[in-house]
């Protein structure tokens, strides 16, 4: 009997609490992390390193486990919002079409 | 637009949308390799529909098929018309839509690049930007809104609102026994897309559409759930562009006697709504020519 799994093996991080206040060592392992603000969201390799680290920061930080790794990029690019209007008609468009009718 | 109508007829035959749609994928990576799940997703989840009758307003939460919002500004040549595919509309929202269009005028919330405008026809709205490509008479579509309604009835969707946390449970779904290639019988388990992982059709630009192969807390934040564009008809022509009159700012600090003067004139461009309308019940479900 074979289970076949899909295999994780990113952790995606997000900050959401900050750290002032807090212990400088708790601080220096959200920068290790590379964590620096709320809400930032990093991606790290599933290892017990990473694991330790998160577990340094659990109550700050949410975590998930991921396929993919995404990059500062793409984040952006998914962040980036819609037009939410599309052009129906160009006033330039229905010149044109009645020159060609004409 | 052409493109743009294609994808959404694929995307309602081929993948089912999740409840939750949160995140209106804009950009391209042709390269990113989908999940496992992307092939074992469940058929379209359609919510029933709550209706709440209350003495002087009532709203109908309609489930929608999660339609994602966001179509890019058509390229230059006409658009062809395109028979669009109609949507599933629960038991609720087929009653009560005709009394909403019946009840006029209506109200729309629209949003541009996700910033809400509270609309009306007849009104003129001066956005906070200058629209790019645009010029005076163009006649443009809003197909992103998060309420449509009327005095007494308010069309919302049914979408849950985006948490920041990543959802803690995880649904893995085994089918026991399978039968290999190879004739033996074995164990198939495959977990289940999280809700917020919205495969949507995007821009209809030239770059292929990204899509988000997990769900992003700090990206769904300030998201809001849209109705099926199906529904309604939100025509706005633009009037033109105006500037604000000139700002100055000096820049300077204390014991310098230098000061430094940055000015700005920002321009907006300025549209009036022509036309707000609900579809009625046949017309969606018919198809409708775009």
């Amino acid at each position: 009997m074979s289970l076949t799994t899909p295999s994780v093996r990113f952790f995606r991080i997000t900050l959401l609490r900050s750290a002032i206040g807090l212990p400088k060592r708790t601080a220096g392992v959200l920068a290790a992390l590379g964590l620096h603000k709320r809400l930032r969201t990093v991606y790290h390799p599933v290892t017990q390193d990473v694991a330790g680290q998160i577990f340094a920061v659990k109550e700050l930080v949410d975590v998930q486990e991921v396929d993919q790794k995404l990059s500062d990029g793409q984040m952006r690019e998914l962040r980036r919002p819609g037009p939410g209007f599309w052009v129906e008609k160009r006033v330039g468009q229905q010149a044109q079409e009645e020159v060609e009718r004409t | 637009m052409l493109t743009r109508n294609l994808k959404r007829a694929l995307l309602d035959s081929q993948w089912p949308v999740p409840p939750t749609f949160l995140l209106p994928w804009a950009a391209s990576l042709t390269t990113v390799s989908h999940t496992t799940e992307a092939s074992n997703i469940p058929p379209p989840l359609i919510n029933a529909a709550q209706h709440v009758p209350t003495t002087d307003r009532s709203s109908m939460s309609q489930a929608t098929v999660g339609s994602p919002s966001a179509a890019a500004p058509a390229t230059s040549p006409p658009p062809k018309p395109f028979k669009v595919s109609p949507p599933a509309l629960s038991p609720t929202v087929r009653d009560l839509l005709p009394v909403l269009a019946a009840q006029g005028p209506h109200f729309i919330t629209a949003h541009l690049y996700d910033r809400p405008y509270l609309l009306t026809q007849g009104d003129t709205l001066r956005l906070p930007f200058h629209m790019k490509g645009v010029e005076p008479g163009d006649i443009l579509r809003l197909n992103c809104a998060s309420n449509l309604g009327s005095r007494d009835y308010t069309l919302k969707p049914s979408a849950p609102p985006p948490k920041l946390r990543s959802p803690t449970t995880r649904t893995v779904n085994t089918v026991d026994p399978t039968i290999s290639s190879s004739g033996t019988l074995g164990t198939t388990s495959m977990s289940m897309p999280e809700a917020g992982t919205e495969i949507s059709p995007t821009s209809q630009s030239s770059t292929p559409t990204i899509m988000a192969p997990h769900f992003i807390p700090h990206i769904a934040k300030g998201k809001v759930a849209y109705l099926d564009e199906r529904l309604y008809v939100c025509r706005a022509v633009v009037m033109g562009v105006e500037s604000e009159p000139l700002r100055v700012k000096e820049k300077t600090k204390r014991r310098n006697r230098k000061v430094k003067r940055v000015k700005s004139k920002q321009r907006h461009t300025v549209l009036r709504i022509k036309e707000v309308r609900v579809r009625g019940v046949e017309e969606i479900e018919g198809g409708f020519e775009e």
